[in-house]
């Protein structure tokens, strides 16, 4: 221990928060709360250099798994990653509890609303809430109603986001339930801050939080109980691009569900059904991660990624159980916060037990009053949207702003409602300056059901506001966060869901349930890596001829461009006219061309492609391997801005695209596991070669340049096979050994013979269908093309006119052709984007 | 008078649909003044799921999906419906509007309350200052519901123009207003978010119009078309329909199949399919008076 480094013990000293407000830490000045004694204890034990190292080491562990919002924003570096202070907010035992009933009661309470406004609508018949807030409600969604009179609960999980206000009083800022987010960022946090400072922990009896998750899995699994004893439950997900999408791979992997998107779900004769290669297994009960706006696209209309067409229909079916039910939305407006006290009493009998930050609703004329009248004390917020969208601090508009906000109010008056403003609670904060500071408290928590009621998570996520404005609701704000401590009284459980460490593991060879939405996205990433390598050689070959010295020339310069043009990346004119004419407008129009990402044939779009797909499957490939993905297509589109880009300039470009792709696929090669992922991945790639090399090889023997020995160099040149030639057969370039090279010879990895063995070697491997004896379709279209090149001769090689091996090329594209899209049909078709049939055709008099 | 509809749609695509999710609200409903004799709906090829279920508005809706793939899909409706004359309220007994549109907005009886859900914007139909003023001219204080909004359907009727080129089915109300011009679903959604700026319910209704052939010519077969009106609540229970594209108050020649909020509630034929490459629609609609007698 460096003894020039100072104890935590001197932090306590300078500590100080704002005297308005209630300090979670200490009673007075100078007097710690009871239930902080422990941890300032613990706290002590450290130095300030030994904290400081361990929070940079809490870093490290949340950046290597990846903690992060928006991770599949355009940009790294617009990445939040998610901030930890190793210092956490503590609660004792009893006031825990107090907190946990009445948030039982809300949870009841906002579950009784919902069922009521989706079945009987007592509420409004009993004049316990005004139409406007259930008719004018636009997440009031028509299609829900009669969902929700089941026996099951409508609602599985609850958030309530809390705030402590200075007398000590703890009120609810926000209600989540529409598929609540946090509770995988809370437990990730307790991970991280044990293991980081495992010794404050120590010290105390810290509730574990691992029961909530079970509760969670037993709420879900009782969700199937009638139908199935062994129900299958996945987790789905709006997909990579949700902010959220972190959480709900690592909540999926926790609570041992398969993590799906809509596309991998299909309704098929009122039932669901996860599509997998394997074919379609049924669903019993779905824990949604998303919006219920979109989660039925043929009732709800849109084209939500999240949603599954026909869900509705099963759900009323009774064949599956969605966690939670459409319509649980409703209940995050903030407009419900103004009634709830009537509501309370009217549907439970029960008077609130918890309160809601004061609200008033617009729609009543003696609320708006109040609220023109006391605008500068209160928060302004539409009174529809779940609490964060927007939120107008009174005090703070200009004369302007407020005369505007007045007419906007008096517009629409039910469209708005207005909040007290209130001074959170004080935490200590452990600050980047190695110094306390005083931030401001938000507590998220979490709720499941459990039999008529609803159990807290002991614990929750605490988020910290450095000033006292009022706070984002939403917990990607960008602030940082705390562990939440909830003390037990008695022994503390110790239940976990993470395996024990010291015990071995059953051997597995394949990992969970593989969508056959995967295995789509990845075929068509192989056919994008492979498309970039290709047009890249070509272009390169094609550049570096544009570049050089004019004065030699280059008489295979005509029949590459003419390549080009059949590969669709120039336009047919450069092949059809006066070639020599042309060479200045090339210099220009090539570059343009291959960087415009529209036309779906050039560079420019498979490498927009590939970087698309990449991030569709991120999960599945190695995080070096997306990495460099993302660096090498990225770097490629930063040239797309210059648009006085010429041949020489192209070509450096190409260059670094060339060798960074050669990364990508030696991490491939290297690092993936061979199973279906790598086959389908593979397949994409080892098709799209055996048919770009096929078609190289067409457009030069159609252009009869087959003899024309600097043509066939600039061939071993693009296919990449110039020292193996060399090395067979020095500079003798005669066009049977190079068509053997690229045609026969099984031990080029660039040949025609080689994919197609790869090929069918994949083809063999992919799960099938065994009841009929002989081979499938697609078995014999991958023998049928290896047969082809196996059969060829020498002296077809040779003979003149080359018909033969026309016929070879083209039979060899055609069944690849047909391999393709017969693969599309038989495992990734069903995994296409579903469209909506418009009204469009509908004649109206 | 009883009329024979036939309701014919049909989805071509230029590549097979492997799966096609479908709700129609193809069914005409039951009304005070409508009896529905008999109804067929058929599905080409047959559907692999067919379901029936009323919606939150009581509404007849089939709900059909087709799992084996097809080429070309079509989905016929036939009904039989009975139509017995409306009884339209003298002017004078109807409410003043203003007076109606304070009831609704603290509704105290089962009827008004269930009305007053069709005073609020909905996705189609959303009331804008420029409307709401155009809309006034109709409505000064006291005056008998009836009288304003018949002689704001006539003002519709007068101010825009029928062109089925101008507008298509998702064309927003403010726009519609703009050009002065559209087909009935723009002129009802127009009429329906002006009342509701108002304070007052109105509902959107699907259904079909009897046509007449011009003087001399024959009726051409299924060269009739879906049509749409709105209805307005005017107090007690009662609701009426007006047609602001014909400028009449529908009786004998309209035949209700659905209503909502607006044509989203009851959209005739909707579906999520994938594959089918690039598709087209075609739809025909044959309304044929069968029998003259009341």
């Amino acid at each position: 221990m460096p003894p020039n480094s100072p104890s935590f013990d001197e932090l306590w000293k300078s500590y100080r928060s704002l005297a308005s407000v209630y300090d979670e830490a200490f009673a007075s000045l100078g007097t710690l709360r009871p239930h902080w004694a422990d941890l300032r204890d613990g706290l002590n034990g450290y130095t300030l250099d030994e904290f400081t190292r361990r929070t940079a080491q809490a870093e490290r562990f949340l950046n290597d798994n990846g903690v992060t919002f928006d991770v599949f924003r355009e940009k790294e570096t617009q990445q939040r990653l998610w901030q930890l202070d190793l210092i956490p907010m503590i609660l004792p035992a009893a006031e825990w509890s107090q907190v946990e009933a009445g948030l039982d009661q809300r949870g009841r309470l906002l579950e009784a609303i919902i069922d009521d406004i989706h079945g009987r609508q007592r509420v409004l018949k009993e004049g316990l809430l005004p139409p406007g807030v259930v008719f004018g409600h636009p997440r009031f969604s028509r299609p829900f109603v009669g969902l929700h009179d089941r026996k099951t609960s409508s609602m599985i999980v609850y958030a309530a986001e809390l705030a402590r206000g200075p007398s000590g009083q703890w009120f609810v800022m926000a209600d989540r339930a529409d598929a609540p987010v946090g509770a995988g960022f809370a437990l990730e946090n307790r991970i991280v801050t044990s293991r980081t400072v495992p010794q404050l922990m120590h010290h105390q009896p810290v509730q574990r939080l691992a029961s909530f998750f079970q509760r969670l899995q037993n709420a879900l699994k009782e969700l199937a109980l009638k139908r199935s004893d062994n129900p299958r439950i996945v987790l789905l997900s709006p997909g990579p691009h949700s902010r959220y999408y972190f959480e709900d791979v690592y909540l999926a992997g926790y609570l041992g569900y398969t993590l799906a998107q809509g596309a991998d779900l299909a309704v098929r004769d009122e039932r669901v059904f996860l599509k997998t290669l394997a074919g379609l297994l049924p669903v019993d009960v779905i824990l949604s991660r998303g919006t219920d706006r979109g989660i039925d696209p043929l009732e709800l209309g849109g084209n939500s990624l999240h949603g599954v067409p026909g869900l509705l229909q099963a759900l009323r079916q009774g064949t599956v159980s969605l966690a939670n039910m459409p319509g649980c939305g409703l209940v995050e407006a903030p407009v419900f916060m103004a009634f709830l006290p009537a509501l309370c009493r009217g549907l439970l009998g029960e008077e609130l037990q918890l309160a809601s930050i004061a609200t008033w609703w617009c729609g009543d004329d003696a609320a708006r009053s109040y609220v023109v009248e006391h605008l500068d004390q209160l928060v302004i917020k539409p009174a529809f949207e779940a609490s964060g969208s927007e939120e107008i601090v009174g005090e703070r508009l200009s004369s302007a702003e407020r005369e505007q906000l007045l007419i906007r109010i008096a517009e629409k008056p039910h469209a708005f409602v207005a909040q007290e403003k209130i001074t959170r609670s004080a935490v200590p904060v452990f600050g980047a300056d190695g110094k306390l500071h005083s931030g401001h408290a938000a507590v998220r928590t979490f709720l499941v059901s459990d039999g008529p009621g609803y159990r807290l998570m002991p614990g929750g996520l605490t988020r910290i506001a450095m000033t006292p404005d009022p706070m984002e609701l939403s917990i990607s704000a960008g602030f940082g966060s705390k562990d939440l401590w909830v003390l037990s009284d008695g022994p503390v459980d110790q239940v976990t869901l993470l395996q024990a460490i010291d015990k071995p593991v059953a051997l597995r060879r394949s990992g969970a349930l593989f969508p056959s939405r995967v295995a789509d996205d990845l075929f068509w990433l192989g056919w994008a890596m492979e498309r970039v390598d290709f047009l890249a050689r070509l272009i390169r070959a094609v550049a570096e001829r544009l570049t050089a010295d004019p004065e030699t020339a280059s008489a295979e310069l005509p029949t590459l461009v003419r390549s080009l043009v059949e590969q669709g990346q120039l336009e047919p004119g450069f092949a059809v006219e006066e070639f020599s004419s042309q060479l200045p407008h090339l210099d220009k129009a090539l570059p343009h061309a291959v960087l415009d990402v529209s036309e779906s044939n050039g560079l420019g779009f498979a490498v927009a492609e590939m970087l698309r797909i990449g991030s569709l499957v991120r999960d599945r490939l190695s995080p070096d391997t997306w990495l460099t993905i993302h660096q090498t297509c990225s770097d490629f589109q930063k040239t797309r801005s210059s648009d006085r880009t010429d041949a020489s300039s192209l070509l450096a470009q190409i260059n670094v695209l060339i060798a960074d792709l050669a990364s990508v696929s030696g991490l491939i090669q290297d690092g993936m596991i061979r199973g279906p992922a790598w086959r389908f991945l593979d397949l994409g790639r080892r098709i799209e070669r055996g048919r770009d090399t096929a078609s190289l090889l067409r457009t030069v023997l159609s252009a009869d340049e087959i003899q024309n020995r600097a043509v066939l160099r600039s061939l071993l040149e693009v296919l990449d096979c110039r020292m193996t030639y060399r090395s067979r057969y020095l500079d003798n370039v005669q066009p049977n050994a190079v068509l053997d090279l690229f045609i026969t010879d099984e031990t080029n990895p660039r040949s025609l013979a080689f994919q197609a063995i790869a090929i069918a070697d994949h083809v063999d491997a992919l799960p099938q269908d065994s009841s009929s004896p002989l081979r499938t379709e697609e078995k014999r279209l991958a023998m049928a093309a290896l047969h082809a090149v196996r059969m060829v001769t020498p002296q077809q090689l040779e003979a003149t006119g080359l018909i033969d091996i026309q016929q070879v090329l083209s039979d060899v594209d055609r069944h690849f052709k047909a391999l393709t899209d017969l693969l599309q049909l038989r495992y990734l078709l069903h995994s296409g984007t579903p469209r909506q049939i418009t009204g469009e055709g509908d004649v109206f008099a | 008078m009883k009329y024979r509809i036939t309701h014919e749609t049909t989805y071509h695509g230029d590549q097979p649909v492997s799966v096609c999710h479908n709700e129609a609200w193809l069914k005409p409903r039951d009304t005070p003044f409508q009896c529905l004799e008999d109804h067929q709906l058929e599905a080409h090829p047959s559907p692999t799921s067919l379901n029936h279920r009323r919606d939150y508005f009581g509404n007849h809706v089939w709900a059909f999906s087709f799992n084996r793939g097809y080429d070309k899909m079509t989905v016929t409706s036939v009904s039989e419906v009975t139509l017995c004359e409306r009884t339209v309220p003298p002017v004078e007994q109807t409410p003043a509007w203003d007076q109606l549109a304070q009831t609704l907005r603290t509704p105290t009886t089962p009827a008004d309350l269930a009305a007053s859900e069709f005073t609020f914007d909905s996705s189609r139909s959303i009331g804008l200052k420029p409307l709401t003023e155009y809309a006034r001219k109709s409505f000064p204080p006291g005056r008998p519901l009836l009288a304003a909004a018949t002689e704001l359907t006539e003002r519709i009727f007068r101010d825009f123009t029928y062109d089925p080129r101008a507008t298509t089915v998702t064309t927003p109300v403010d726009e519609v207003f703009r050009l002065k011009k559209g087909v009935c679903q723009d002129f009802a959604h127009l009429q329906i978010a002006a009342l509701r700026s108002l304070g007052l319910a109105a509902r959107y209704v699907s259904g079909y119009l009897r046509t007449r052939p011009a003087p001399g010519k024959p009726r051409l077969v299924g060269a009739d078309a879906s049509h749409a009106w709105l209805s307005v609540y005017l107090g007690g229970g009662e609701w009426l329909d007006l047609d602001p594209t014909n400028n009449v108050v529908p009786n004998l020649e309209h035949i209700t199949v659905a209503w909502g909020r607006d044509y989203s509630d009851v959209c005739p034929l909707k579906g999520v399919f994938i594959g089918g490459g690039r598709h087209s629609l075609s739809v025909s609609v044959d309304v044929a008076l069968i029998d003259p007698q009341p």
